[in-house]
């Protein structure tokens, strides 16, 4: 084959051109297995156990069922719906709302620093737990910090850059395999704890440090932690769902996976912090369960996080391939892919006191994470009403509607600021303080809400006028298009 | 070399941005979700939130 012969399905696989529905991998059950195996990781047991600080068992089963179920579906509509229906690259598609340039932005604010964040206590997870399965099987004496969580730390990221590298079809093999094993692990889990504790028993549980005498102010943190874990996704989900058949396979598997399965492992954590003192099962599940098959749960939990980082990754580098078009593009996938995995690796040596900060880290990440998708849900389905010009999107920068301001929509950045402000405004991760309005509507729904407003409104004012963003008038059925072709398109 | 691999792509844009022109020209967008899956998503969603409030809170 000549050096010039490309392999296009390939490249639109890794790249960022839309995916045909013919060349799409994934039907429902294989989505379901990628968002399973994204969902299930040690960070779903310390989340539940995060939750079981604040409130009971029975107030935080309903505080994961109902922050998860919103979080999923408003990062989901505003990313796998468009995505599943054209097959587009999560950030391309994203020009179209930000403009070029701030798409890059959002990717670098969303994608470079929290990713990078994610695979490094990802992999401190995977290492912790080498470390407690250690500990059961020899007179190790475990350190959380020991050289034996950075060593397994490392080798985690460097596993995963190993199956990112081949490709979708092997991360398509890994998690066919692990994600079934995982839910049976969880399920056994939770039979587990339900052998020791009647069902009446872990239901009265109380809440284990509730920071406040209020009762409602309590139930809503864990609530708000719960949907920060929901729209914790939003980065991630758009570029699986493009690799699924079509819209509705890229819908609803997020239901079963990044809902149900991560609510399940939420739950497991919950009751094993409340039952037992630890939401951590490399400590508590050879206890209940015996050595043998202790050890087997932990590997594979241990395991669960490699394929969470699996999946993080490999959407990450299919993004970052807009992120500097032709440049980017012509660097090898498996260069780019090792090159990303460095600073996580350094990280994981030097920095492993990354992963104590996960739970405000995580919460951080919901400010921005709910404007985006408010902003998302406001532009694709009532300023754009669900239809594409795929000629915007790939055109050359000059000629491109989606040029805005020198590449940037001030107008979505705008309502990007007000929609993390408002969070910050209404509950603050860092101390806890919040407000009335708090205590009824937690802060990521109206930061949600409040972005997309903003977004709406301010399009419909300015944008027609400056001529930004080609949306139709209020009245048109179609979007307006330009006399774009083949030369005219650019990813630069 | 470069420019033939850059006009080779820009047809193969091409050609993947016309299949779904031609998919939007139709009457129905193949596997789209419809007014069937949004009631559906609204009633879970509605089922769950409220279900769970009343029976934890």
């Amino acid at each position: 084959m000549a050096k010039h012969d490309i392999d296009h399905g390939l490249e639109a696989e890794r790249g960022d051109t839309p995916l045909l529905p013919t060349e799409r991998m994934w039907g429902f059950w294989e989505f379901t297995y990628a968002n399973s195996a994204l969902a299930i990781a040690t960070w779903a047991f310390l989340i539940g156990g995060a939750t079981a600080l604040f409130v009971g068992s029975r107030e935080g089963i309903a505080a994961i069922v109902i922050g998860n179920i919103l979080g999923v579906l408003l990062a989901t509509f505003s990313t796998c719906v468009p995505c599943g229906k054209y097959g587009t690259e999560q950030f391309t598609f994203l020009r179209s709302m930000f403009g070029s340039n701030g798409s890059r932005l959002v990717y670098v604010l969303a994608v470079v620093f929290l990713t990078m964040g994610w695979l490094a206590v990802l992999g401190l997870m995977f290492g912790r737990s080498i470390d407690g399965l250690s500990g059961l099987v020899s007179a190790h004496q475990t350190d959380p910090n020991g050289w034996l969580v950075l060593a397994s730390g490392t080798f985690a990221i460097v596993l995963t850059a190993i199956v990112v590298a081949k490709g979708p079809t092997s991360i398509k093999v890994f998690n066919t395999i692990v994600a079934p094993a995982l839910v049976v692990i969880m399920g056994v889990m939770l039979y587990l704890i339900l052998s020791q504790h009647s069902f009446a028993e872990l239901m009265a549980l109380p809440a284990l440090d509730a920071p406040f005498d209020d009762k409602r102010v309590n139930f809503m943190i864990a609530v708000e932690v719960n949907m920060a874990a929901g729209f914790s996704w939003w980065p991630y989900i758009g570029n699986l769902a493009r690799l699924s058949k079509n819209q509705r396979t890229a819908f609803w598997p997020n239901v079963i996976g990044i809902f149900a399965a991560a609510a399940l492992g939420e739950v497991v954590g919950l009751l094993a912090a409340a039952a037992l003192g630890n939401s951590d099962p490399t400590v508590w599940m050879t206890h209940i369960g015996g050595i043998v098959f202790g050890v087997i749960a932990l590997g594979f939990v241990a395991f669960a996080n490699v394929t969470s980082m699996i999946n993080i990754l490999y959407t990450s580098i299919v993004g970052l391939r807009q992120l500097a078009g032709k440049k980017l593009r012509d660097m090898s996938w498996t260069l780019l892919v090792a090159l990303f995995c460095v600073v996580p690796a350094l990280i994981v040596c030097f920095a492993p006191g990354i992963y104590d900060g996960f739970f405000i880290f995580l919460v951080w990440t919901s400010a921005l994470n709910s404007a985006l998708a408010g902003i998302g849900i406001a532009d694709y389905f009532f300023l754009r009403r669900q239809r594409m010009n795929l000629r915007h999107l790939y055109a050359a920068e000059a000629q491109s509607p989606y040029r805005y301001w020198k590449g940037f929509n001030p107008i979505a950045l705008t309502a990007l600021v007000i929609g993390f402000g408002a969070y910050v405004l209404v509950f603050n991760p860092q101390t806890l303080a919040n407000t009335t309005l708090f205590t009824f509507v937690t802060a990521s729904l109206p930061s949600c809400l409040l972005a997309g407003i903003t977004h709406y409104g301010l399009t419909r004012v300015l944008a027609q006028r400056l001529g930004w963003g080609a949306y139709p008038s209020r009245h048109a059925g179609t979007t307006r298009t330009l006399d774009l072709d083949s030369r005219s398109y650019s990813n630069d | 070399m470069n420019s033939q691999a850059e006009h080779a792509r820009a047809q193969d844009l091409e050609r993947r941005i016309r299949v779904y022109e031609e998919m939007e020209k139709g009457e129905q967008w193949p596997g789209a979700l419809s007014s069937a899956d949004y009631i559906a998503i609204t009633l879970m969603t509605l089922a769950l939130v409220v279900g769970f409030y009343l029976w934890g809170y």
